[in-house]
């Protein structure tokens, strides 16, 4: 019998081949005498078999553990270069993934991986499955629909993947970002908003209203955030309004002001912790 | 018979006894275990077992293709790669049941005719309701740090918001931005117009100073100006001002035509004034 990648399995499936010898053996023969000399020599034909199977087991843990003869310690520091190798290989096919971008080959083609991320925390991954024919195409993914996939394909796919594969992560981690921010802000400083955050699935257009309060007084904005470029984390159109019948007083309206640089020039959930150390540090001050 | 019975017993006691010895140790574990939500499981182990060095070699045969190919889609290639973790405990933690681990990793490679070096830490926090991943240290060198001094920019970026996503990203773009500068310069150079103008008195001199940057989200931007260096005695003569406007001009020209045919349209309009061929 071969050696097989499985020694105990063959040894097994040999073990079973007996087995069943034996017991048609025993369905066979009409005389017990007969049948009982079979068994007994199929029977240690299985015992010698195992024995001398734990044997060679128990010696090749032996020379694994301490190489003695010098033609198999050479065999087996071969192996083992071959093994690290391989584990070397393994490890960097799994580093892909701190790229941005990793991949596994399928029959068809190749199932890329894009992974996303904002300021350091790590976020969902989405997977585009190529069938590397010409002309390229997508197989299936896990894109969302409002990412614009048709147009950075139709631009990118069939000339340079390489650009929209980078593309696509711009658009995801873009979106990842946005959203992180948008869920950071109502998870973290519910206590600011004075109503629901209204978002939209590509969290690209933001509008929520807010009270601040300093110096004993309290004042109520409404805020929109439009994200114009679906490739950034940063709103390009800010505008913050008072909310309320009275007109604002100029230390407020410099208070606004400033909110609308604030929004556009720091992420969202950041701007709101500011606020926070500020309040802070405002009550420390009157106490 | 009693006896040959007997044997046949006795037989079956020992292969009962042998034959677990000789079954396969269950496959362990191992740290494959945590398929995390961030990072799909998209390897699996090869079995355990004794292989033989042919079917080693093979296998890794085609990991090796595997890595090629994808150093090719991508554009990087990881050279090197190694990891230390690290779990953090603490009575309080253990309570909570909240788990830390600490993954330190170093990363090397290269993009096209840049090579990096990058030590990260990750910090894995596991509590009832989920598990985060946190970069809470990105170190990152870069080679060659003067041919593309606006390297420096997007990388301290990158190391400031620990965005190793956005460092490649931004990497692939300013490659590919630099791959084709070097193509559009090398496209020009072989028409040179200078030997047609060096015929008569040099007059001025017009740089093209084309720099890659980067903005504040990592996005790669190519920004090109025309600078004039013009003689005062030129300056007086133009009286229409066209030196002035060259570098407003120009740009405009790239917003409309690109950079390849805005920098064709200026040559061409240099050689025709002075006689000479316009570039193909």
């Amino acid at each position: 019998t071969a050696r097989t990648l499985v020694p105990g399995l063959s040894v097994l499936a040999h073990l079973e081949k007996l087995e069943t010898q034996v017991n048609r053996s025993r369905k066979k023969l009409e005389e017990p005498q007969g049948a009982q000399a079979v068994e007994s020599s199929l029977g240690t034909k299985i015992r010698d078999k195992l024995r001398s199977e734990v044997k060679q087991r128990q010696a090749r843990v032996a020379v694994r553990d301490t190489s003695v003869e010098p033609d198999q310690t050479l065999e087996i520091s071969e192996q083992k270069a071959w093994e690290r190798k391989r584990e070397n290989v393994k490890a960097i096919l799994q580093a892909y993934r701190f790229t941005g971008l990793s991949g596994k080959l399928t029959s068809r083609g190749v199932c890329v991986c894009i992974h996303t991320a904002f300021e350091g925390t790590l976020l969902d991954s989405y997977f585009v499955d190529l069938v590397i024919q010409k002309p390229l195409r997508i197989h299936h993914h896990s894109i969302p629909a409002f990412i614009p996939l048709e147009e950075i394909s139709a631009k990118y796919l069939q000339t340079n993947i390489q650009h929209f594969l980078f593309s696509l992560c711009e658009y995801l981690n873009a979106y990842a970002g946005r959203k992180y921010q948008a869920d950071q802000l109502q998870r973290d400083f519910a206590a600011f908003l004075a109503g629901p955050l209204q978002r939209n699935s590509l969290c690209n257009v933001l509008s929520f209203t807010y009270k601040v309060e300093l110096r004993g007084q309290a004042f109520t904005f409404c805020a929109r955030l439009l994200y114009k470029d679906l490739t950034v984390t940063l709103p390009t159109d800010v505008t913050v309004t008072h909310q309320g019948m009275d007109t604002l007083p100029t230390s407020w309206e410099e208070q606004r002001a400033s909110h609308e640089n604030l929004f556009c020039t720091k992420a969202l959930h950041k701007v709101f912790a500011s606020f926070t150390q500020r309040e802070k540090l405002d009550m420390s001050l009157v106490h | 018979m009693d006896s040959e019975l007997a044997e046949v017993r006795a037989l079956e006691a020992e292969i009962a006894v042998l034959r677990p010895a000789c079954e396969e140790p269950p496959a362990p574990g191992g740290d494959a275990a945590s398929v995390r939500k961030s990072f799909p499981e998209i390897y699996q182990s090869d079995s355990e077992g004794w292989e033989s060095s042919k079917d080693l070699r093979s296998n890794l045969g085609h990991l090796e293709s595997e890595l090629l190919f994808l150093s090719t889609l991508t554009g990087i290639s990881i050279r090197n790669y190694s990891k230390k973790t690290e779990t953090l405990t603490s009575p309080e933690m253990a309570e909570k049941s909240i788990k830390k681990v600490l993954q330190r990793h170093r990363l090397s490679g290269t993009c096209h005719m840049i090579s990096f070096q990058l030590e990260f830490q990750i910090l894995e926090v596991q509590n009832k309701e989920n598990l985060s991943s946190v970069i809470t240290d990105l170190n990152i060198i870069m080679e060659p740090t003067t041919t593309y001094s606006e390297l420096s920019e997007f990388v301290s970026r990158a190391e400031e918001r620990r965005d190793l996503f956005m460092f490649f990203r931004s990497l692939h773009f300013f490659v590919e931005w630099c791959e084709y500068r070097k193509r559009t310069f090398k496209h020009f150079k072989e028409f040179d117009p200078l030997e047609d103008l060096e015929r008569h008195v040099t007059w001025f001199e017009l740089v093209i100073v084309w720099r890659i940057q980067t903005d504040e989200e990592g996005k790669v931007v190519p920004k090109l100006d025309l600078l004039t260096k013009v003689p005062r005695q030129a300056l007086e003569l133009d009286k229409k001002g066209v030196v002035e406007t060259a570098a407003v001009g120009f740009r405009a020209l790239l917003s409309v035509l690109g950079i390849e045919a805005a920098l064709e349209s200026l040559l061409s309009v240099l050689c025709m004034e002075h006689g000479g061929q316009s570039p193909q």
